[in-house]
């Protein structure tokens, strides 16, 4: 799966976090941070990853998601990591 | 301890009300004597599996809202959204149905008082609003993608605490308007909302607060309705209008029904100096407990201390009394002899507003506490509908050797409860509400007589 197929993807989820403003996912980056950048509250963080394993068909491991950084990039590696574990 | 120098204002009111726009809709329909009990199509649903199909409802539409069901967990409510526009995307994200109507009414009951921002905002203003079921609505479809579907816990998202907590309005009632003061729920079964204006009401009493958003809410939900289905104490038989028929002999239950009651509490000399629309003062809150350790059965002599407590030794008779008159065969009938055993048989008159709009359970006493107050501004009593037949025979609880009350049938004491809204000079009420658990609450509120 390409890197930006799994950004686009997260972008539509985004899209349905209604505590994110719509405004601010027009440039997103692997480099955006979802916590300075877009202002995601903290606990919206789990919303979005079961989304993306709903999204992605992927199943993340716990641990991974309490590491998992804040920026777009760590969602990404994330998902590809349990893409590959499949 | 009270302190005698302060006194408490009532300066503000909102809510939701079923088939109400806005509070205003609320006061026209009272006093006009209609019912704003419906059948309801989400009871009506369920066939056979359900008792009792009638109640005060109120849909998400007829708030301005619309729920974002979850896409990965099944039946689940995600998230509302604001058509109007009153309440950010934020706080909308941690609040069930009824937090929203918390929140609603508590802009609204704010924007009456007229309080500024710092006011509002301040350590000296407090929030006290309470809930008389759990946040079902969030809880059941999470639960049930868990339990049964098997599903991770993540999956119904992060907010299914927030949405569902036991003080839920009352936290999300404090995160939007920023008050700095106290923020908690009281919770006593169908005295939870005179409840929480009444702990409100001592705050400012004991010099603790100068202001305080109080009230009680129960939001729309079937499952809260079905738990008392399951009792059978709630009305069936009768159209929506005649359902809630309290103190009639024909009365075999409740009407359960949803709403929001919210009121602005504030010191008196400091809302009489900045020239505050005062809508009545309180003269006291009173609750007890029956002691008798039954649950569920009300107890004459627990309302008798009620009145005791909240009244002193004072012998001055409420203009009118609203009764918490919930259209139960056995509360009706103990709750008019406990009044008329400690008023008397003349000189005052009984509004039973639950023949209006049901039994609100958890709001209950605080929308019925506005409606209070709305008597007192039009000056003029709520009707009892339905009332159309008293007991021209003793009760049987009036014939045991135990029994220490008046000695007439409910028959006796018609003309204290009018079935029809009349003018009359109305200077003060007392309002009663009970709850499961034997606990008994009342308060005292007159017109701002300076």
């Amino acid at each position: 799966m390409e890197r930006q197929q799994v950004i686009d993807g997260l972008v539509d989820i985004l899209k349905t976090i209604r505590t994110i403003s719509p405004e601010k996912l027009a440039g997103i980056t692997e480099e955006t941070d979802f916590v300075t950048d877009l202002n995601t509250p903290s606990t919206e963080m789990i919303n979005i990853a079961a989304k993306a394993e709903q999204k992605f068909g992927v199943e993340f491991d716990d641990d991974d998601i309490d590491g998992l950084g804040s920026k777009v990039k760590d969602f990404i590696d994330l998902i590809i990591k349990a893409k590959e574990r499949e | 301890m009270p302190n005698a120098e302060r006194k408490v204002a009532v300066v503000g009111m909102g809510g939701a009300f079923p088939c109400c726009s806005d509070l205003a809709d609320f006061n026209d329909k009272l006093f006009s004597g209609k019912s704003l009990i419906r059948e309801w199509g989400q009871a009506l649903a369920h066939g056979k599996n359900i008792r009792s199909t009638v109640s005060g409802f109120i849909t998400e539409a007829e708030m301005g809202l619309e729920a974002i069901y979850s896409e990965i967990a099944e039946g689940y409510p995600e998230t509302y959204i604001d058509t109007l526009r009153r309440i950010p995307d934020g706080n909308l994200a941690t609040a069930d149905l009824g937090s929203i109507w918390a929140m609603l009414g508590a802009l609204d009951a704010i924007k009456m008082a007229g309080w500024s921002e710092s006011e509002t905002q301040s350590e000296q203003t407090g929030v006290i609003v309470g809930s008389g079921g759990a946040g079902h609505v969030i809880l059941r479809p999470a639960w049930h993608n868990f339990f049964e579907l098997h599903r991770k816990s993540r999956v119904a998202g992060s907010h299914t605490v927030d949405r569902a907590m036991v003080y839920r309005d009352a936290a999300n009632v404090s995160c939007l308007i920023k008050n700095k003061g106290v923020c908690e729920s009281i919770g006593s079964a169908c005295a939870t909302g005179l409840g929480n204006i009444g702990y409100a009401y001592r705050l400012i009493k004991f010099g603790i607060q100068d202001r305080v958003i109080a009230g009680g809410v129960e939001g729309t939900s079937l499952e809260t309705f079905i738990g008392f289905d399951a009792m059978q104490v709630l009305s069936r038989g009768f159209s929506p209008n005649e359902s809630s028929r309290p103190f009639d002999v024909s009365r075999n239950g409740f009407v359960c029904s949803f709403g929001c009651g919210i009121v602005a509490l504030e010191e008196y000399e400091q809302a009489k100096a900045r020239g505050a629309n005062i809508l009545g003062v309180i003269d006291n809150y009173f609750n007890n407990s029956d002691g008798d350790g039954n649950m569920f059965f009300p107890s004459f002599a627990g309302q008798k201390r009620l009145w005791r407590g909240l009244m002193g030794d004072s012998t001055l008779k409420p203009d009118v009394v609203k009764v918490h008159g919930t259209s139960t065969p056995v509360g009706d009938s103990v709750e008019l002899l406990s009044v008329v055993d400690v008023l008397g048989e003349e000189g005052y008159h009984i509004s039973a507003p639950k023949s209006q709009f049901g039994h609100m359970l958890g709001a209950a006493g605080a929308v019925e506490f506005i409606a209070a107050l709305l008597m007192l501004k039009q000056q003029k009593v709520l009707p009892c509908l339905n009332s159309v037949t008293l007991n021209p025979e003793l009760e049987n609880f009036q014939r045991s050797d135990s029994w220490t009350g008046p000695q007439k049938p409910l028959q006796a004491y018609r003309n204290l409860i009018p079935q029809q809204a009349f003018a009359k000079e109305i200077n003060s009420i007392v309002c009663l509400n009970y709850g499961f658990g034997g606990t008994n609450s009342a308060i005292s509120v007159s017109n701002d007589r300076s």
